[in-house]
Formats: structure tokens, C-alpha cells, sequence
């Protein structure tokens, strides 16, 4: 605050390159959402910010393009599953990381990171034939299965955890509470923001997921949406305004999300101030 | 004390089991294999035929090989200095608790859930040679206009340009949350020290940050090798291959020239690479990483 | 104790979501119980062709079939052409694939030497075009019965023609003449292009062709396309970027960008498939095809997708049959022509006179007087690859930044690499 009054031009230059930078970036955002809205739009036809007819024929052609509504549930309800899962496995896991002192930690934590260290071009096939395995493939479990818990978050989380002080687990310990009541009613609120981040990533990367959900899933009822909006490209011509309309249906709920989740990172700060 | 150290292996198995058996059944058993798939000969639809380390030797004397590896190290060096200091920048920025700003974190973290179709085609027309904005602008400052995406030395930093701003809303994110959590009073205490300003921002700040900048780095590295989406949507690996990059490379073995015994292989290389990598950062982060 | 209920509410939200996704029953394309049910059989049919537009025509095709077979109930399962392959090998690895599936004729080869295809017995051999059922067999057996066929020609913007007071191509045309027209058609002012034709394998090979060359030698152990002919035929290819078409730079090459030349107006000669032909209905001006122009000869690349049964099928005779009625009943035949979906591969030809009475374009007879002389692509067991690397020649060649005699030594080595 007190920089504010000090540097008023080095504020205003601050401002003004935020805002060009947000420009930029809502730019291509912007672009697909004037091509969806324009007839028979395409991308190779360079960005415009007017449209001569704007209309929502693009958003009918994909309604009955593909079976949209179902789409839309099937994706919505795995990202969701996906994230609470991650969560809490996440979670539970970071705070065994950074507050249990058990022989091997170290290690353990690095299998943890050696997890994300091949590429899923690799593991989708001998996954694949995990899943059949198991007789999992085309189920919604099957599906699910590679999202119940990520190394990302729990890396994340762990970092999390680690800047909670030591000295509100020992006060509770003195209480009487055990692992799972610190863990619960300690840790946890504390680490908001990261939960938050969490959240936006798991549910990002659940929802814009093609390779693993093209492989595993053969039936229509469990299409999700990437593989949906996939049917859109045909091999010798694609309609690129549905395509962009399909884009801003699947951009919009994750903007959501993070609008969501963002309000739990800002509330975070009113927490850690107060110790 | 034997006790203590048998009950914490307890809470340790009660915390970590939910999340390793998971990784263990669908990522640790598949990742195993695909070590064996990388000793056969493989090209998926028939049966796999046993070629013991030849496809390591293969790989390890092809120049191919050594190509995509340097092209993704080329991608790594590029892009993480980019997307940490232009993430940095904005989420110090926006470090407020100004309404706009929850305007400008939304802006900014648009790009990181747009799919690379639509980013890729952004930044193709905005690099194209000869009518893309960047051009224009830079020819007007008379400066050289390179051919970009269509010219094998820019291919790779067309790409590397893309992917950094694309994920600079990603870093800001983490930054974010991790300046937040720096306590008030620390920084007003470093006021108070006659540390202001940039000084407060270099010796308390970011030290402060360091948690949230080793996560930042480690993980840009992890995924920054791994690089594919935007390579195989922007320039397909070209032109002539100047910007293929390890994990395109054992895409198209896999999937296009049915030689997945020789991409399981190349991806254990990858494998070994970033292991050697990561395990130097966390080695590495006692001498910089600050604990609470 | 707020947070505490809220997780508590979280862990149940995802153990109820969990359930109520019913997560580990399988969907319709897998679940066997469909099997017992009725005491029919049901067979999965994996494709990619009808994406993009003709769903409805083949689901009109396997109702026609179900009707006639009323003991057999087909599964489509459809999936865009970039990716099916993935898919459709992943599944063959795990063993999931379908009991019947689409190739094409560049992938047949592949999947034939590697006893994935089940060995055809039953179909009715004069149903079809004798060159295509040639196409997709293998050491004197079946493997695969054709599906369709398409060819390319060379397209045409007759109001740009008569603007230009140029004579329009006729069947007689060579490439001078092709290269003539291109020349004063092209007005780089007005952003009008001559001539469009790709830069890459399936041109050159086409290419190669016309100039009289061959891609392999007779027992195809080397590759001879690096030939005076050769050199030719990559000449003629990449002499047209910046002169008659739209350079890489300038967009050519990215997807659609020369058909939304050709719709706008801006592209005089356009060297493109017949698939294209229902995209081109609603255009304002007047267009026609001609058989595309040859140098020493004429030659017309075709392409065609065949339908294959699965060897570890469990249900191989009505496996057969399904694909026997795809590939040849009239139904087919009907609904593909007039949806102008490809070309059934039939050997009455006469079954394709709705085909050549319709309109846009007029000239339909070039269609078949293509496939007088026809140029298969060369088939190798490394196929991806070796377009891979012909196409990157080329582009380098294209770009300038090697020259053609170069770039086809360096072809010609990658492909001989990949013939052992």
C-alpha cells in the first residue's frame, strides 16, 4: 500500500502492462467465441472484432452434432469425482509426507515423483490391457481409475503443509488430538489455497483429457467431452465454427470453476494473517 | 521408542495408502510394463518378439535420438525462465486485494484451460511470416522478420513462445498462493528493518517464496520434458523435424510406425533423464529452498 | 467445526458419485448380456469413415441389414480418422477390437502380414470391381473386402476460365497445358491462385506416375524414384508454391485452407478428391472436374477403404455377412450415391448411373475414366514412415532449402533404410 503512494508512475506502468497483458490473453478466448458466433467462421479468416450476422447456428449445429447434454454430465461428473478424490487422497498423503517422520519418507516420496516421469503415450497401452484385464474397460471406473490420485497434488500439497507451523500440531497434540483430528481440523483449513489449486488442476486435467478416455471408452453414453468435440473434425473438411463453439462450451465450466476456487485462495489470506 | 517408530509406519500407511494404491495398481504396474515392452519388438497388433537391450543400443547410436533430446532440452532452457519470471512479475502484480484483480487472475488463467487447438492456431496467425502481427510489428521497428513456424531454426521458439504464454497463468496461480501465505507481519517487520522495496522483495520475498518457486521449477521440469500437445497441434515436429521432440518421437513410434517396443524404450531414457534431473533440484533445494 | 462437516460432506459427495456412476458396469458396445438376450448375435463394427457427416447413412445401411438378418444386430462405433488408429490398435493389443473393422488400403498391408485379419470365405466374388478386391488380398487369400473408392481429379472454377478467356481442361490436357493455364490465371494482385496441388507423398507418387517413373524396382528392394522422372515430378510439385499457390508460409498445408480457397472464389485449378464434392454443393460459382492432366501418361491416384473381420472373432460367420452386405447390396449402393459418400465398390457399373446423372459437378464421367489408368500408392510394411520422410523431402524442397536432386538422394536413402 505504502508502494502505491511512493511510485505512482511505476503503479500506473504496472497497471498498464496488466492490462495489455489480460488483453493478450483474453484474446484467443475472445477469437473463438466471434468465430463461433460467425456463419460458417473459421480461424484461417484472421481475428475480427465485428461480426456482419452474428448467430448461434454454430451452438445448434453441435447440439445436434453430438448428443451435447450427456456430454456434458458425463465429463462434469467425472472431473467432479476425479477432483474430491484427489483431494483427498492428495491431501492425506501430504500430511504423511510432511508430518510423519517414517523410515524410507524420502524415498517413498520419490517413487511418488517418479510416477509422473513417463509419458502417458507410454502407459495407455500396457494400462489398457490392465483395464481388460480387470474386465474395467468402457466403465466409468476404468476411466477413472489412472485420476484417483495424482503426484502432482500431493507435491503440491506437501509444500502446502510444510509452511503450516509445527507449533499448532504440538498445541493440539498437548490437547490430546491425534494424526487425523490435526490432520482435519488444523492442517487442513490452513491449507485452502493450495486445496483450491489443487481442485482447478485436477478438474482442468479430468475435463480437457482425450488419450486415456479414447482408448478406454467405446460406448456413446460414456463419451466424454474432448472425444465429442473430436467427432467434429472430419477427415476431409471440418466446420470450424462449430468447432469453436464446442471449444466455448468447454471453456466456460472450467473458467467457472477457477472463478469458484479462486474466491477459496483470496479467503485463504484472512486465515493465515490471523495466528 | 521401537513402539514409536511402528505406530508412525502405522499413520504412515493410513495417510499414504489411499493415494499409493492407486499410483501403485494404475501408473507403477503399467509404467513396469513398459520396461518389458521396451526388450521386445512390439508393433501392437501382433505378438511381441524379445530383443533383449537391442532396442536401448539402437536408440543410444541413433542420431535421432540425440536430435529430439537436444530439442527438448532447447524447449526446457527456453521455456522455464520465461513462464517462472513473467508468472513472478504477474503474480506480484496482482497481489492485491483490489476487485480488479480477480478480473485480471481470470484473464490471465484463460489460456491454461484453452485447448492447444485454439492456442495453436492463435499463435500460428499471430507468427505467421508474412501477415502475422509479430512480423508486422517487428519490421516496422526494422528489425529482421523470421519465418517462424515455417522456418526449421524458429520452429522450436515458436513453440517455446506459445507454451510460456500459455502457462503464465499456471505460475501465477502457484505464486500466488504462495505469497499469500507469507505472513503480514514478517514483511512489515522487514519494513520496519529498512528493507523496502526491491531489496524487501530479493532478501525476504522471495526466500519466502521458495517453497512455491522449487515446486514451480521441479514440476516445469517434469512436464517441460515431457512436452508434446503443442508440438504435435503447432508444427507436427517440423519443418524436417527441427522441433520433434522426445515424447512426439515415441508418439509416432507407437501409435504411427508400430515400433512400440523402441518407444517404450526411448521413454525409460526420458525416464532416466528427468530422475537424474529432479533428484539433483531436491538435492540441490537444502542450499536455497527456505523450511517455516 | 464448519470445515469439518464440509469435508465430511465432501468424502460422502465423491463415495455417492462414485456409486451412482454405476462405475463398474460396461457400457452397450461391450456388455455381453446384449449377446444371450434374444438369441442374437451381435457384432461391433469399427470405423471412421461415416464421421463428419454421414452417421445417418450408414446407420440407414446397417437397419437395412438388420431387416434382411434379423438374427444379427450391429454395433457401430465410429471414431474421427485422426484418431482411430490409435484406438483401433490399442484395442488389438488389449484384444477389445472390434469383431469387424475399417482400413484403409495403406494400412492394409500391415495388419494383413500380421494375422490380425481373419481369412474371408463367404462373399460373392463378381459383386465386386476386380481391381479392388486384388487390392485387399494377400498370397491368394481374402483379407479384406473394398468398401469404397475415391479418386482425385482436377477441379475447376469455369468463371475464373472465362474471365481469363482461358480454354477449360479437357481429358487431353498435359501438364504443359495445366501449366499454361495456371500461368495466366494467376493474379497475385487480386489474390487469385492458377493451381493448387499439394506437397507431399501421395502427390508424388501420383506424380512420379504420370511422368512414366516407377517407385520401387521389380522385386522392391530398392527405392527409383529418384530418377530423371522422378526429378521431374517433384519439379512440377514444387514449382507451384509461390507461383501458382499460396506458399506453407503463407497457410498452404494447413487443414482446409485449400478448400476455403477454392469456395471463395480465389483458386482457378484445384487438384482434390471426389469426397469433396458434397462440401462444394452450396458454392455460388460455376465449377466442373476434368481428369487430371498426366505428363507422359495419365495416371489417377484412387484410394479405397476396405472392412476386415477380426481374427480372433468369436462370431466370424455373421461377421461376413454384415460385411458382404456393406460392401455390396444394393441399399449401399443406393444410399452412398446418393449422398455422394464415396464410391461403392461394385462391378456393375451400371449400378453407378444415378451416380455420374447427377450435378455438380457435371463432368462425372471423369470419375471413371480416372480409374482408366489408375496409380495405387506403394504399400510398404513401414508405411507411415516412408511418407513421412517423402513429405519432409519434399517440404525442404519446397522451401528451397535443399534442392530437388538432393532432396530425393536423401529420400531415396531413408526409404532403402526402411526396406530391410
Amino acid at each position: 500500500m505504502r508502494d502505491h503512494a511512493r511510485h505512482p508512475v511505476r503503479s500506473v506502468a504496472v497497471l498498464a502492462l496488466v492490462v495489455l497483458g489480460a488483453v493478450l490473453m483474453l484474446f484467443p478466448f475472445l477469437w473463438t467465441v466471434i468465430t463461433s458466433i460467425t456463419p460458417g467462421g473459421s480461424l484461417a479468416d484472421g481475428p475480427t472484432l465485428w461480426v456482419e450476422d452474428p448467430t448461434l447456428d454454430a451452438y445448434r449445429s453441435l447440439v445436434d452434432a453430438v448428443p451435447i447434454w450427456r456430454i456434458l454430465v458425463n465429463s462434469f461428473a467425472i472431473a467432479v469425482t476425479s477432483t474430491v478424490l484427489q483431494l483427498v487422497t492428495g491431501s492425506m498423503a501430504a500430511y504423511g509426507f510432511a508430518r510423519l517422520r517414517f523410515p524410507g519418507r524420502n524415498v517413498v516420496f520419490g517413487l511418488y515423483l517418479a510416477t509422473m516421469m513417463v509419458p502417458l503415450q507410454v502407459l495407455v497401452v500396457p494400462l489398457f490391457i490392465e483395464m481388460k484385464t480387470l474386465n474395467l474397460q468402457d466403465t466409468y471406473l476404468g476411466l477413472l481409475a489412472p485420476s484417483f490420485a495424482s503426484a502432482f497434488g500431493v507435491f503440491l500439497l506437501k509444500q502446502a503443509v510444510e509452511t503450516v507451523p509445527t507449533e499448532l500440531d504440538e498445541a493440539a497434540t498437548i490437547d490430546g488430538a491425534g494424526h487425523l483430528r490435526i490432520f482435519a481440523t488444523i492442517v487442513l483449513p490452513l491449507i485452502r489455497p493450495a486445496l483450491a489449486t489443487v481442485a482447478v488442476f485436477a478438474f482442468m486435467a479430468s475435463w480437457n483429457s482425450f488419450l486415456w478416455p479414447l482408448v478406454v471408452i467405446r460406448s456413446p453414453e460414456l463419451m466424454t467431452l474432448p472425444l465429442g468435440l473430436a467427432t467434429l473434425q472430419g477427415q476431409f473438411t471440418t466446420e470450424w465454427d462449430v468447432v469453436m463453439a464446442g471449444s466455448v462450451v468447454s471453456i466456460v465450466p472450467i473458467a467457472l470453476v477457477y472463478l469458484l476456487a479462486q474466491r477459496h485462495v483470496v479467503a485463504g489470506i484472512a486465515h493465515t494473517g490471523i495466528k | 521408542m521401537h513402539r514409536g517408530r511402528w505406530r508412525t509406519l502405522g499413520w504412515a500407511l493410513v495417510f499414504l495408502g489411499p493415494s499409493a494404491v492407486p499410483l501403485l495398481l494404475f501408473t507403477a504396474v503399467p509404467m513396469v510394463s513398459s520396461a518389458w515392452v521396451s526388450l521386445h519388438e512390439w508393433n501392437l497388433i501382433s505378438d511381441m518378439r524379445w530383443v533383449g537391450l537391442e532396442n536401448y543400443r539402437e536408440l543410444l547410436t541413433d542420431p535421432a535420438t540425440r536430435e529430439v533430446f537436444w530439442h527438448t532440452l532447447l524447449f526446457v532452457a527456453g521455456y522455464l525462465p520465461l513462464v517462472y519470471v513473467g508468472g513472478l512479475a504477474l503474480a506480484v502484480a496482482l497481489n492485491r486485494r483490489m476487485p480488479a484483480n480477480a478480473f485480471f487472475r481470470a484473464a490471465y488463467f484463460l489460456p491454461v484451460v484453452t485447448s492447444w487447438v485454439v492456442v495453436a492456431l492463435v499463435w500460428k496467425w499471430l507468427l505467421n511470416p508474412s501477415s502475422g502481427l509479430v512480423n508486422h510489428l517487428l519490421g516496422a521497428a526494422g528489425l529482421g522478420q523470421p519465418g517462424w513456424w515455417t522456418d526449421p531454426t524458429w520452429a522450436l521458439p515458436s513453440v517455446i513462445l506459445a507454451s510460456a504464454w500459455k502457462d503464465l497463468g499456471f505460475v501465477m496461480v502457484i505464486l500466488l498462493a504462495g505469497l499469500q501465505a507469507i505472513p503480514g507481519d514478517v514483511l512489515e517487520a522487514a519494513d520496519v528493518d529498512g528493507a523496502t522495496g526491491w531489496k524487501r522483495f530479493w532478501h525476504v520475498t522471495l526466500p519466502l517464496l521458495s517453497p512455491s518457486t522449487f515446486f514451480v521449477v521441479v514440476i516445469s521440469l517434469i512436464n517441460g520434458f515431457q512436452v508434446f500437445d503443442q508440438v504435435f497441434v503447432m508444427t507436427g515436429g517440423g519443418p524436417a523435424g527441427s522441433s520433434q521432440v522426445v515424447v512426439g518421437q515415441i508418439y509416432d513410434l507407437t501409435f504411427r510406425y508400430g515400433r512400440a517396443g523402441e518407444a517404450s524404450a526411448l521413454s525409460w531414457l526420458l525416464f532416466a533423464v528427468i530422475l537424474l534431473i529432479t533428484a539433483v533440484q531436491i538435492r540441490g533445494q537444502r542450499r536455497w529452498v527456505h523450511h517455516a | 467445526m464448519n470445515n469439518h462437516r464440509r469435508r465430511l460432506t465432501a468424502v460422502a459427495v465423491a463415495g455417492i458419485a462414485s456409486l451412482a456412476l454405476g462405475a463398474c458396469s460396461q457400457g452397450s458396445a461391450t456388455s455381453k448380456d446384449a449377446d444371450s438376450a434374444d438369441g442374437k448375435t451381435t457384432i461391433t463394427y469399427m470405423e471412421f469413415s461415416s464421421n463428419g457427416g454421414h452417421e445417418q447413412d450408414l446407420a440407414a445401411i446397417v437397419d437395412a441389414f438388420e431387416k434382411e438378418h434379423d438374427d444379427i444386430e450391429v454395433k457401430v462405433e465410429t471414431t474421427p480418422y485422426d484418431s482411430y488408429f490409435t484406438k483401433l490398435q490399442t484395442a488389438l493389443a488389449g484384444g477389445t477390437a472390434g469383431d469387424t473393422f475399417e482400413l484403409n488400403y495403406e494400412n492394409f498391408v500391415t495388419y494383413a502380414e500380421n494375422g490380425s485379419l481373419a481369412e474371408l470365405g463367404s462373399y460373392d466374388e463378381a459383386a465386386y470391381k476386380p481391381s479392388l478386391l486384388e487390392a485387399f488380398s494377400r498370397d491368394g487369400a481374402q483379407y479384406a473386402l473394398p468398401e469404397s473408392f475415391s479418386d482425385v481429379v482436377l477441379f475447376y472454377n469455369k468463371e475464373l476460365f472465362d474471365k481469363a478467356g482461358v480454354e477449360t481442361p479437357t481429358s487431353d490436357w498435359t501438364w504443359k497445358d495445366e501449366a499454361a493455364a495456371a500461368a495466366k490465371l494467376t493474379d497475385k494482385g487480386a489474390g487469385v491462385w492458377g493451381d493448387y496441388q499439394p506437397v507431399q507423398f501421395f502427390e508424388f507418387y501420383k506424380a512420379l506416375a504420370q511422368s512414366g517413373g516407377s517407385f520401387f524396382n521389380e522385386d522392391g528392394t530398392e527405392a527409383t524414384f529418384d530418377s530423371p522422372e522422378g526429378v521431374e515430378a517433384a519439379q512440377w510439385l514444387v514449382g507451384k508454391p509461390g507461383k501458382t499457390m499460396p506458399t506453407e508460409a503463407e497457410g498452404a498445408g494447413t487443414p482446409d485452407f485449400d478448400t476455403n480457397l477454392f469456395k471463395d472464389g480465389k483458386l482457378a485449378m484445384w487438384h482434390s478428391g471426389i469426397w469433396m464434392f458434397a462440401g462444394l454443393a452450396d458454392v455460388p460459382f460455376e465449377w466442373d472436374i476434368a481428369v487430371e492432366p498426366g505428363n507422359t501418361q495419365q495416371a489417377s491416384a484412387m484410394f479405397a477403404n476396405g472392412v476386415a473381420v477380426n481374427a480372433d472373432s468369436d462370431h466370424q460367420e455373421a461377421a461376413e455377412e454384415w460385411l458382404s452386405f456393406l460392401t455390396s447390396s444394393k441399399a449401399m449402393a443406393d444410399t452412398r450415391l446418393s449422398t455422394s459418400w464415396e464410391l461403392p465398390p461394385v462391378a456393375d457399373e451400371s449400378l453407378l448411373a444415378p451416380y455420374l446423372e447427377q450435378d455438380k459437378p457435371a463432368n462425372r464421367a471423369a470419375v471413371m475414366e480416372s480409374l482408366e489408368s489408375v496409380a495405387l500408392p506403394p504399400v510398404i510394411a513401414r508405411q507411415a514412415e516412408m511418407q513421412d520422410a517423402i513429405t519432409k523431402e519434399l517440404g525442404e524442397a519446397a522451401a528451397g532449402r535443399k534442392s530437388v536432386e538432393d532432396a530425393l538422394a536423401d529420400a531415396k536413402k531413408a526409404v532403402d533404410a526402411l526396406l530391410d
